[in-house]
């Protein structure tokens, strides 16, 4: 089988034979990035994606942020924070809101465990494609990272009016910003196509 | 190796006009409004940044406006201008367009930082009669602007860039 790469972003073909464990390659014509092997890929996305669903459940068991102001006080959970927004007739931005900070990561993890547990087992099997494709797919739509800037400047904004806690979930669902971009960086595109490549030939 | 996505330009285009429709109500009307001891206030977009500036923090304020304000706006004029050289053929530094495109493509996600804000503001800000927050319409717009624009970023195929290219580099 071939080692070459059809760039994503122009369609080039490029040879990455030359590629060895933790270099990466990108294209010489437009400079996109092309591949990146890393030593126990899939072995750290493993650990990464279920230490990072842990984290995710543990987050969403506790207070996530709670505020108080002459003597009255409030705090939510993480799952309550959308739920708000669908009470206050916005269920559109609601969905796509608890979408794109818990739903979608959390199936990307689920997925990506199950993919790497049909790869380790060593033999092809029919959902392995399907799998790959709602990875990364999903990653695109995650959006973990910026979800913690804007508790951040939600914090800011209120500062001014109440006194706001920074409830123990935070700091779990920070832990599974982490686990999450950990775990994606290193499910390496190519890396991932030429594992099931190889299975199904086998 | 992938598949050309289909009548990527026009798919593009559709959506783009789209989101610059949406684009307009977004910034006009407010994202949320502030209810403390009774007199109600509104904030857009734009009122939000100011409000940050005036509290003091303005490196917040600045994530703030670069994020819902310029990423937005120079996105779809990035967009605009991408799907307008495939059009014409142009054979403008291709490595150039082609890095815009990567950009757009990466930052898309981060203008839902403002929506984001204002769900956890909502959610939390519920103190009885004292302070109450509550969302306004430009929320549901500015939220769909974002989505938008990451699907036409999307189906925008940046291989197109470079198909005039290979034309006339092989000119056999």
């Amino acid at each position: 089988m071939g080692n070459e790469i059809a760039c994503q972003s122009c369609d080039l073909l490029v040879s990455v034979a030359a590629t060895k464990h933790g270099e990466s390659a990108s294209c010489p014509r437009c400079g996109c990035f092309l591949t990146k092997r890393h030593d126990d890929a899939l072995r750290r996305v493993l650990a990464f994606a279920s230490i990072g669903l842990m984290f995710l459940v543990f987050a969403s068991s506790y207070p996530f942020l709670s505020l108080s102001s002459s003597g009255v006080e409030s705090a939510i959970t993480l799952i309550q924070a959308p739920f708000a927004l669908w009470s206050k007739g916005m269920p559109e931005v609601a969905v796509l809101v608890t979408a794109f900070i818990i739903v979608i990561p959390a199936t990307v993890l689920m997925m990506m465990l199950t993919l790497c547990i049909l790869i380790n087992r060593g033999r092809y099997h029919s959902s392995l494609l399907p799998l790959a494709k709602g990875i990364f797919m999903g990653q695109k739509w995650s959006m973990v990272e910026v979800f913690l800037i804007a508790v951040i400047v939600a914090m800011v904004k209120i500062a001014a009016m109440a006194t706001v806690t920074i409830g123990i979930s935070f700091w779990a669902y920070a832990a599974f910003a982490i686990c999450f971009t950990l775990a994606t960086s290193n499910l390496d595109r190519y890396q991932c196509w030429q594992k099931i490549e190889l299975l199904a030939i086998k | 190796m992938h598949l050309r996505k289909n009548d990527s330009i026009q798919r593009t285009l559709a959506l783009l006009v789209t989101a610059s429709l949406l684009y307009i109500p977004a910034n006009l009307y407010p994202v949320m409004y502030t209810d403390a001891l009774g007199s109600n206030e509104a904030s857009t977009i734009m009122g939000g940044v100011v409000l940050l500036i005036n509290l003091g923090s303005a490196p917040v304020a600045l994530v703030i406006f670069v994020f819902s304000v310029m990423v937005p706006s120079a996105k779809l004029m990035a967009l605009f201008y991408l799907v307008w050289t495939v059009e014409r053929h142009s054979a403008l530094d291709p490595r150039q367009r082609s890095r815009l495109f990567r950009i757009v493509e990466f930052i898309g996600k981060w203008s839902m930082v403002d929506i984001f804000v204002v769900t956890i503001l909502v959610a939390l800000v519920q103190l009885g009669g004292l302070l109450v927050i509550l969302p306004g319409v430009a929320a549901i717009s500015f939220a769909g602007v974002v989505v938008i624009t990451i699907i036409a970023a999307e189906s925008f195929d940046s291989r197109l860039i470079w198909d005039n290219m290979e034309d006339k580099d092989s000119v056999n």
